[in-house]
């Protein structure tokens, strides 16, 4: 992993970023506690069927500042049992899931409260995402959050802010990760987004860059034989490369040591 | 160029490096479950009837823990009755996700359901369900799937399903089938077809369109053998 970080990132510095136009947005209610607005705008997304537009409208939507954490995760549990560590159906988590937590119901010295909780499936994810009144963010909702800069609506377009975001890739993962919230807050008040660890969305499923294309439809099929990335929008995006792969790569039962999530919520009606 | 798709099939590999095991744990039993309004047995059957399978179908046992059949979401068929997807338990299933007005794919995948089901010894046929479930929340409706029934001429061994968003979604998580609906609509999907054994666990799948389904067909063979009683769903 190490390694190949370093690579992306040094390819990816030595590359320009193109500019993503925002446009004006309207104002939506205050944000919960430990959310932010996430105002509507557009997501462009980097690989898109035959018949999408190339910008996708995102409707406006709060989203958790930081990642849920140990702490939170651990209260989630106590209240349901049958997201214990030993009581979880391998269907709806792999056998890895909160491995690194000392107990069921115990976190141990090695595992910071602070520090965003990691291992969980995306159906643990999204059962907490239910239990705290919340769901997961969708793709778009999630890649336009984070296609922020600190100052602006484009951090592709932000001096500095696409060298930043590869930072993160050059690091190997610590075995203790480090608490949640401490990230520079993004234009939107958004920390940790490319940072700290992946993050479950709630659609992870509809990305189709797998080995499998032969069993997709309605997809550009040469998309995915041999020329990989030929028919993608923005080829010098390789955070959200990595992202798109890692999604494709997944099964909703699945735990990844540096895979943990952030809850959005929809605006009132 | 090179570099990049070089480096996409790296991330992909590396990511695939993701934990896969196999630990069997309590499963949370369908059956014990609190009563729901329907009545005692919530994991049976045909909830809104008097639940016939009860009486044929070894459901009080709990289900294993690699049982589909603890997706407890209840599900619409054309006939309009709401449908478990336990009440399939005890027969072999084969199961699709489709939507009704796919162009393309899913006619195809259908037909390969056929010959799949063509392919089985006839009692074998006779005790296996083929189940397609829509990805198509908003337009398919039980009347939909009803004229698609009758479109594809599909017989009573057939069960057309549809559901809630949610639900939807997670039969496709734990199949392992991606779906994207589209800007007209139509949605981009992986062509899966899926056996399931009497206990609702996955024993097979098949990727792919018009491939060499003689493989699906001996698992379904295979698995008939372990079924209690060829059981009768509707």
């Amino acid at each position: 992993m190490r390694s190949l970080r370093h690579l992306v990132a040094t390819l990816a510095l030595t590359l320009a970023v193109s500019a993503a136009p925002a446009r004006a947005q309207d104002p939506v209610p205050p944000a919960p506690p430990g959310m932010v607005v996430i105002p509507a705008g557009n997501y462009a997304p980097l690989i898109r069927t035959k018949d999408e537009p190339e910008r996708v409208p995102v409707a406006a939507y709060y989203l958790d500042e930081r990642p849920v954490t140990n702490a939170e995760f651990f209260a989630f549990v106590r209240a349901n049992p049958k997201w214990q560590r030993a009581r979880v159906s391998p269907l709806f988590a792999d056998a890895g899931y909160l491995a690194h937590w000392a107990g069921d119901t115990e976190l141990g010295p090695r595992v910071p409260a602070a520090a965003p909780v990691v291992r969980v499936s995306w159906f643990a994810a999204r059962a907490y995402a239910a239990w705290a009144g919340k769901r997961l963010p969708t793709t778009a909702e999630w890649e336009r959050a984070a296609a922020a800069g600190f100052t602006t609506d484009d951090g592709a377009s932000e001096p500095g802010f696409p060298a930043y975001a590869l930072v993160w890739f050059s690091k190997p993962t610590p075995d203790t990760l480090p608490a949640v919230g401490f990230g520079r807050p993004n234009f939107y008040g958004a920390r940790d987004l490319l940072s700290l660890v992946w993050e479950w969305v709630d659609d992870f499923n509809t990305a189709m860059v797998s080995g499998e294309s032969r069993g997709d439809t309605g997809l550009e099929r040469t998309l995915f034989c041999g020329a990989g990335a030929a028919g993608a929008r923005d080829l010098t995006n390789y955070p959200a490369f990595m992202r798109a792969g890692l999604r494709s790569s997944l099964r909703a039962n699945y735990v990844v040591p540096n895979l943990g999530f952030r809850c959005a919520q929809s605006l009132p009606l | 160029m090179k570099m990049k798709s070089l480096l996409l099939s790296l991330v992909a590999l590396t990511a695939a490096v993701v934990s896969r095991s196999a630990d069997p744990a309590p499963a949370p039993a369908c059956c014990a479950a609190a009563p729901t309004k329907n009545g005692p047995a919530p994991c049976c059957a045909v909830v809104e009837k008097k639940a016939p399978c009860c009486d044929e179908l070894p459901s009080a046992a709990p289900l294993s823990a690699r049982s589909l059949y603890q997706l407890d979401a209840k599900w619409t068929n054309d006939a309009g009755q709401t449908v478990k997807l336990a009440s399939l338990r005890g027969q072999p299933v084969v199961v699709a996700m489709f939507f009704a007005s796919c162009e393309y794919a899913c006619p195809v995948l259908v037909s390969d359901l056929q010959r799949l089901r063509a392919a089985l010894p006839p009692a074998v046929r006779a005790q296996t369900r083929f189940v397609l479930v829509s990805f198509d929340v908003a337009r398919d409706t039980p009347a939909v799937l009803a004229a698609y029934r009758s479109k594809l001429s599909l017989d009573a061994g057939w069960t057309l399903l549809r559901g809630e968003a949610t639900d939807v979604q997670d039969l496709a998580m734990l199949l392992g089938v991606k779906y994207k609906q589209d800007a007209r609509g139509q949605f981009s999907h992986s062509n899966l077809i899926t056996v399931l054994n009497p206990l609702g666990e996955i024993a097979h799948q098949h990727p792919g369109l018009q491939g060499d389904v003689s493989e699906a067909a001996k698992v379904v063979e295979a698995v008939a053998k372990s079924a209690p009683v060829a059981a009768k769903a509707g």
